[in-house]
């Protein structure tokens, strides 16, 4: 089934009327709606793991109230390891034993990264733990985001889980806007260039390097456009609801430097791990200066590349971005903002990424280093051969539709909080076309969400 | 050494990690307070401090603090 699907979105109008005109009264019963309301998301995926789900949810429920409560130090740290030894064992039996040949319990790295944080939290001070088991699990199975992401933090989301939603208009509506432009992201660009991207990559043996370079241009807007406009329609629906989700990007293309770009990109994972792996690292390293930062960034890095998978590409895609940080640490700019931004930077940093996808995207490492091989050759004056139902032209209009709305908003949420237009029939127009445009693309082939696998 | 020298010597440590001759700190000081106090010159200035102090912090014990007063009691515990 696809996310982007009529059943998924006649599912989630039903609950939000259900969630609002019955619901809407009174905070126990919106919670007691969630919950049943997320389960049965994840069962219409993948049944067969829920019980997986709720499993995790009650341990971590339980430990997360435990440690809370002792006062003796040993046992507190032997309760709080049975959680992250619990968390990272089933990330590891189940997606790095690859047991099950490929089938993965849905939304498991995105639902564990939700438990640890809670427990390590407590453990910190940092929060208190929920005394509500609804309000716990539905934090961890919440289903805008349970199947990838964003990976909220407890300390924002369940206090809003403990309040009353009370409809709010402008809310609601931002929230419908950003998931309109979510799902213009995916379906209109994320799809289009999905047609180019696969045929280019499996057949890359036989393409000039024209095709190569094109492949790896549109696959870097592929990416960004379908896991970004997934995290637009989570965050959207979430608002729908009444619940303020965590921010999972902020224009990344637009970034002035690696730093800069993984600032903006998929948020909700490296500032997770910035909290839980680097800085305890740094602090770990703390006396080898920017030798022992180079190896935190590195390990963090690396670290965040096995996240997606049992894989060496993600690993080397890992530890090439990690190796991006090195100037910037030797120069001692990186957590500098820079001020005044030079789109030689930006387009510097475009390629700088987008020569790491190449790899994310390969299957296996020698594919990508086959497709390196290709690339850099001399059939890169030979024009691009290759052709889909739809021209490359349409699918790079496509592309420049999204970019450039981005970059006019990028100091906004989003690319549609377009409150500045005044004149509301000039607003409506805008939707209209993104709805005429979405239903137009919606005919071609849909793949699921690159981030759906993870 | 009693807690009010342990915050004035400590303010001296922030003011040389940190170059900056304008900070006070007080026990209530956190990091969103002071703009060059980041994640990473929180390293240096804890790594300053163990070596003013001649001590070394646990890194849970580092984790935990909230601001300066918690840092002053971590130090006070660890030399009287």
């Amino acid at each position: 089934m696809l996310f982007t699907s009529w059943p998924v979105l006649l599912f989630f109008t039903g609950f939000f009327f259900l969630y609002w005109l019955v619901a809407g009264r009174d905070l126990r019963l919106q919670n007691l709606l969630i919950l049943p309301g997320s389960y049965l998301f994840y069962c219409w995926w993948e049944w067969r793991f829920l019980f997986l789900l709720i499993g995790a949810s009650a341990l971590n429920y339980y430990l997360g109230i435990a440690i809370d409560k002792t006062d003796n130090i040993k046992y507190r740290r032997l309760l709080v390891g049975v959680g992250v030894a619990q968390g990272l064992w089933m990330l590891f039996f189940y997606k790095y034993m690859n047991l099950h040949h490929g089938l993965i319990p849905l939304g498991i790295s995105f639902y564990t990264f939700r438990t640890l944080s809670y427990l390590l939290d407590i453990d910190k001070g940092k929060i208190r733990p929920t005394r509500d088991w609804v309000i716990f699990f539905s934090y961890v199975a919440f289903f805008p985001c349970i199947i990838s992401g964003p990976i909220d933090r407890p300390g924002m989301m369940i206090p809003q889980l403990e309040k009353k939603r009370v409809f709010d208009y402008g809310q609601v509506s931002d929230g419908m806007r950003q998931l309109l432009w979510g799902l213009f992201k995916k379906i209109v660009v994320a799809d289009s260039c999905a047609m180019f991207t696969t045929d280019i990559f499996n057949h890359y043996q036989v393409l000039n390097a024209s095709d190569l370079l094109l492949g790896a241009f549109l696959y870097t807007i592929q990416i960004y456009a379908d896991f970004s406009g997934y995290s637009d329609m989570a965050i959207g629906a979430s608002g729908l609801l009444g619940l303020k989700v965590t921010r999972n990007f902020n224009f990344p293309f637009f970034a002035q430097n690696i730093a800069d770009f993984w600032r903006r990109w998929h948020i909700s994972l490296t500032s997770w791990m910035t909290d839980y792996v680097f800085t305890p690292l740094t602090i770990y390293f703390r006396n080898f200066g920017k030798m022992g930062l180079i190896a935190a960034i590195i390990i963090n890095f690396a670290a965040i590349g096995i996240w997606h998978g049992p894989n060496w590409t993600y690993v080397l895609f890992g530890i090439l971005h990690g190796c991006y940080f090195i100037p910037l640490i030797l120069r001692g700019t990186m957590n500098k903002r820079t001020k005044k931004g030079t789109f030689i930077k930006i387009a510097g940093t475009f390629l700088l990424v987008m020569f790491t996808f190449i790899i994310f995207r390969a299957d296996t490492l020698s594919q990508a280093f086959g497709y390196y091989r290709k690339l850099f050759s001399i059939t890169i004056f030979s024009g691009i051969t290759i052709t889909e139902k739809i021209s490359a032209g349409v699918v790079l209009g496509a592309a420049l539709l999204m970019i450039v709305p981005e970059w006019l908003q990028r100091d906004k949420q989003h690319a549609l909080q377009i409150d500045r237009i005044r004149w509301f029939p000039v607003r409506a127009f805008i939707y209209f076309c993104l709805i005429v445009l979405i239903l137009g693309f919606g005919t071609l082939k849909h793949s699921d969400f690159i981030y759906i696998k993870f | 050494m009693d807690k009010a020298s342990i915050l004035q010597e400590l303010n001296a440590v922030f003011i040389e990690v940190l170059d900056n001759d304008k900070i006070v700190l007080t026990r209530e000081t956190s990091a969103a307070d002071i703009g060059e106090w980041d994640s990473l010159t929180h390293i240096q200035l804890v790594v300053g401090a163990e070596k003013h102090f001649g001590i070394r912090f646990l890194s849970r014990e580092i984790q935990r603090w909230k601001n300066i007063g918690d840092m002053i009691d971590s130090i006070s515990n660890k030399i009287n």
